[in-house]
């Protein structure tokens, strides 16, 4: 069968699916998602969950499932290339990445390269919007991405297999194993997404007049979890979460005439912790190893490297304790110390502890209020006070009201205190005052999420040259973002038939505050939506996903811009029934051949295509 | 063929040009009579954007006007001409894209035998060019013994050998058949090379040598020191002596020099000054006093200042005046804007 036809044919099903009018899959309704204090203390803002059967429908890497089904926007250096984020208007390291409660980004950065994790890596991804550093500490400014794993006391033996083989040899082995009984519970998973990634760049060719295609672009990208619990009693478990990645990957090129370079970073995580129950007061106690590296090649072909690393010890004590019936208070203690050594940073350790305390109360079962401070303290910084008051009011069956206030901050890197030359240890962190209003409706079959934001940021660090031509940050611009963000989910079914829509749209304005220019590399507006359909066997989903335009220079030059885009994809899978299950599926990416790029000169992809098996057993 | 009917057909292609085109108001093509500018560019590909001298005609993106879609490269650094033709470096994609200089149409490019390329100059049908190779802090071992010139025949547009350095190179100029190389980072060095017996001389001078011109048999070597104040280092060709102008503590922040009409221009923090070539302590009377934060490329050329302020995350800005510090004219360049190099 030729492309072509193949092409037709899938449109053949989806048009039937259409006229069918009929049902689903997915729902990205906003749940509670296992992690404590996410669940806990989030009740006035809004968290969109993506669980396996929404992870499954996507690309491996983390961009394209957070690009296609929730409002942030990516800045990809091409395809799986370095992918930074941008939530309601902030910069990427604003953004926090939660990894089972403990936070990620890099202490060299800032940031989380979201095309360095794997989906199927974690069961459940949860998006929440707006502040976050009360809990989770540095970057929790524009939002948090949380990546749970969940461990479950009850008897089963489950295998999930997961294999794709696509456009560019891309290839994906993707294994979780969960093994519990009422004792214990054990998930072992591997996960390995490779590509040569060696795509053709659409209507593009070189001043010889050879097809320009991504140089350089390979990447492999590899992820072993081991997650234990050993449950005492019902007051009594202990955890333990373990995780090694290695990502390979080569940089491609802007022009064929450049160094090859590379660039290898990796990670290894360990998480212990403990849930004790004791009358009316919990404690969770926690302490992570996060050791984090990275190595640069300028030149593949040589033996040289630049490097970093970081070693991050963190202890955590979180007393929950039930004060009155309807009123809980924690206290939260904890010291982290990094040591950072590197080629471009020298060796420098640092020491944080902070004290919080939160209050959590529920006036009946509609009303619900949430209060927390926290104060850090530490040699490096000066550190701000930061608060988080919230409330949430369900006026009827049908609405809920949410109120958030809050101020969170972000610390400054290793990079922006000690780098050689220009690192300036005289930084203050980042912080914001933020305000959000959320409006959820909940119908029938219908959820609908309104959200209304603003943000205001101060002592934004940037890196400016000085007069002697060596850069340096400082801390010197205010940005103001205002927005709003709606997610909508719907399901129905008729009979066997099961149909989903789900959708996101966020208008975003971020402004520096002396210029009011729009800040550059936050889109003004951004779609996504996902229609799926399911029946029996087969199941059909369709994703489209509309990014507008977004200025490339701090000045607002109309001339220096990416234009919007818009780019869907499509998919089928037909499970045999063979084993628990056994799906095999098919997806075309890029469905129209769009000629896109999220940065100058580094264009995406074209349509290409992916088959993939699903077993369970 | 006789000089007068080739002069005939120059005459009459030359009418024919300028009635055809409104836009080429020169016979040569749109970038003769001007100079251009180069920005290097950050995470996107560098420009070259063109101004007449007049300033009547202005192109921000000059090889995007002409060429289209293909891009220079990473870190425009440097632009030099031979013939008709201009040679564009963009060090960070190891290429240099040769284009007709008052046309900016693509000739062809020179993508091979060249590793971080930073500046050229060219004599009877070759070009001189720096490259920087590997970087010491990447490679300690050779990196900075390993840079290199590339011959390059123009005629062939190819790289035909290489004179290795066994030090750090950057700015060249071209004097009597010798190469004088300043490097600033690395190199406590000047370098120079005989292009014909390809032999490698050295003078100590300190580091944080860079910007080089030579007037009257001598060079004269600007040094900019990170911290405290510079100094020019005067070598004397015919004996390789040296002599130095120390620069006071209000001029510190020196970044840029140029020698025009028996006067040496120099820039100090966002400020201007000129001192007498001959003079032996440096004027501290600034000419004119600039609103650039970041002076990143500066020259001076028919009676003219020429500043960059560089921006690299938003349009940089280059500032002309006139030797009495007037404001001619502002114009708004690309990202990085590091030089002015001037089109007859």
């Amino acid at each position: 069968m030729t492309i072509n036809r193949l092409f037709t044919f899938l449109l053949f099903v989806m048009c039937q699916i259409i006229s069918a009018q009929s049902d689903s899959i997915t729902s990205l309704k906003e749940v509670f998602v296992s992690d404590k204090n996410l669940k806990n203390y989030s009740v006035s803002q809004s968290v969109l969950k993506l669980n396996d059967s929404v992870i499954n429908k996507n690309e491996a890497l983390l961009t394209d499932l957070l690009n296609f089904n929730s409002t942030l926007y990516f800045k990809e250096y091409g395809r799986g290339m370095l992918s930074t984020v941008s939530f309601r208007g902030t910069t990427s390291s604003q953004t926090a990445v939660i990894w089972n409660g403990i936070n990620i980004n890099s202490q060299m950065n800032g940031s989380t390269d979201f095309n360095t994790i794997s989906g199927s890596d974690y069961n459940s991804i949860s998006v929440k919007a707006g502040g976050g550093s009360v809990i989770y500490g540095s970057g929790a400014v524009g939002g948090t991405v949380h990546l749970n794993n969940d461990l479950l006391f009850f008897n089963r033996f489950e295998n999930n297999l997961r294999l794709d083989y696509g456009s560019f040899n891309t290839i994906g082995i993707n294994y979780k194993t969960s093994i519990s009984n009422k004792k214990w519970s054990a998930q072992i998973g591997l996960s390995k997404n490779s590509s040569t990634n060696d795509y053709k760049y659409l209507n593009r060719y070189t001043w010889r007049g050879e097809q320009r295609w991504n140089q350089n672009g390979q990447y492999d990208i590899i992820t072993l979890s081991a997650n234990a619990g050993y449950k005492f009693d019902e007051n009594h478990i202990l955890k333990l979460y373990s995780q090694t990645s290695n990502t390979d990957r080569n940089t491609s090129l802007v022009t064929e005439s450049e160094t090859k370079s590379k660039y290898v970073n990796g990670f290894n995580r360990n998480l212990l912790e403990y849930d004790g129950t004791f009358g009316k007061l919990k404690t969770n106690f926690k302490t992570a190893y996060i050791f984090e590296n990275y190595q640069y090649f300028a030149d593949n072909a040589s033996k040289y490297f630049t490097y970093g690393k970081t070693e991050n010890l963190i202890t955590k004590l979180d007393i929950d304790y039930h004060l009155f019936k309807s009123t809980h208070i924690n206290g939260i203690a904890d010291y982290s110390r990094t040591n950072g050594y590197g080629t471009s940073f020298g060796s420098h350790v640092r020491e944080i502890s902070s004290a919080a305390l939160l209050i959590r109360q529920n006036i009946g079962a509609d009303w619900k209020n949430e209060f927390g401070i926290r104060k850090e303290f530490t040699n490096n910084y000066k550190s701000p006070v930061l608060f988080n008051i919230g409330s949430s009011y369900k006026f009827n069956s049908w609405y809920n009201l949410k109120l958030n206030i809050s101020k969170n901050f972000r610390i400054p890197t290793y990079n922006d205190l000690y780098w050689d030359q220009g690192g300036n240890p005289d930084l203050k962190p980042e912080s914001s005052y933020q305000g959000e209003i959320g409006n959820v409706f909940t119908f029938k079959n219908l959820t609908w999420t309104q959200n209304f934001y603003y943000m205001k940021i101060t002592d934004m660090l940037q890196w400016v040259p000085g007069s002697d031509g060596i850069w340096t940050p400082q801390n010197q611009d205010k940005v103001n973002s205002y927005g709003t963000e709606t997610l909508l989910g719907w399901k129905k079914s008729y009979g066997k038939n099961i149909f989903a829509l789900n959708a996101t749209y966020a208008y975003t304005v971020s402004q520096d505050e002396e210029t009011k220019n729009q800040i550059f590399f936050v889109p003004f507006h951004k779609a996504t939506g996902a229609i799926s359909y399911s029946r029996n066997k087969i199941s059909a989903y369709y994703q489209i996903l509309y990014n507008g335009f977004v200025y490339t220079r701090a000045d607002n030059n109309p001339d220096e811009i990416i234009n919007d885009y818009t780019i869907s994809n499509i998919g089928i899978d037909y499970d045999l029934k063979f084993l628990d299950s056994f799906k095999i599926g098919f997806q075309v990416l890029n469905l129209l051949n769009k000629d896109y790029e999220s940065l100058e000169n580094r264009p995406m992809p074209g349509r290409n295509f992916n088959l993939y098996l699903t077993l369970k057993f | 063929m006789k000089f007068s009917k080739l002069l005939l057909i120059a005459l009459s292609i030359s009418l024919f040009v300028s009635c055809s085109s409104d836009d080429d108001d020169s016979p040569k093509g749109a970038y003769a009579n001007g100079f251009f500018i180069l920005n290097e560019g950050s995470t996107d590909a560098g420009t070259v954007s063109f101004s007449s001298d007049d300033f009547s005609i202005f192109t921000k993106d000059a090889y995007k006007a002409e060429n289209g879609s293909d891009v220079l490269g990473n870190f425009v650094q440097n632009i030099f001409f031979d013939g008709d033709r201009a040679y564009i470096i963009a060090g960070g994609s190891n290429v240099i894209t040769v284009v007709n200089r008052y046309t900016f149409k693509l000739i062809a490019k020179i993508d091979s035998g060249l590793a971080n390329p930073r500046y050229g100059v060219t004599k009877d049908g070759k070009a001189y060019v720096t490259n920087a190779n590997t970087y010491s802090y990447i490679n300690p071992e050779t990196g900075d013994t390993d840079d290199y010139v590339a011959v390059i025949n123009l005629a062939t547009n190819t790289v035909e050998s290489k004179i290795d350095l066994n030090a750090t190179a950057n700015r060249l100029i071209l004097e009597d058949g010798k190469l004088y190389i300043t490097e600033p980072n690395s190199s406590t060095k000047l370098l120079i090379v005989n292009i014909a017996t390809k032999a490698v001389e050295t003078v100590e001078i300190g580091l944080r040598g860079d910007s080089i011109e030579e007037e009257n048999g001598t060079l004269f070597i600007l040094k900019a020191p990170y911290t405290g104040s510079g100094e020019i280092v005067k070598v004397k060709i015919s004996d390789k002596s040296v002599s130095r102008i120390p620069f006071p503590e209000s001029l510190a922040g020196t970044r840029g020099m140029d020698i025009e009409d028996n006067k040496i221009y120099y820039t100090a923090g966002s400020a201007v000054y000129a001192m007498d070539i001959n003079a032996t302590t440096p004027s501290t009377t600034a000419i004119v006093n600039t609103p650039a934060t970041n002076i990143y490329g500066f020259a001076v050329e028919n009676n003219r200042i020429y500043i960059a302020d560089a921006a690299f995350n938003k349009d940089s800005k280059a500032y002309i005046y006139n030797l009495s510090g007037v404001l001619q004219k502002e114009l708004t360049v690309g990202v990085g804007a590091n030089g002015f190099y001037f089109n007859d």
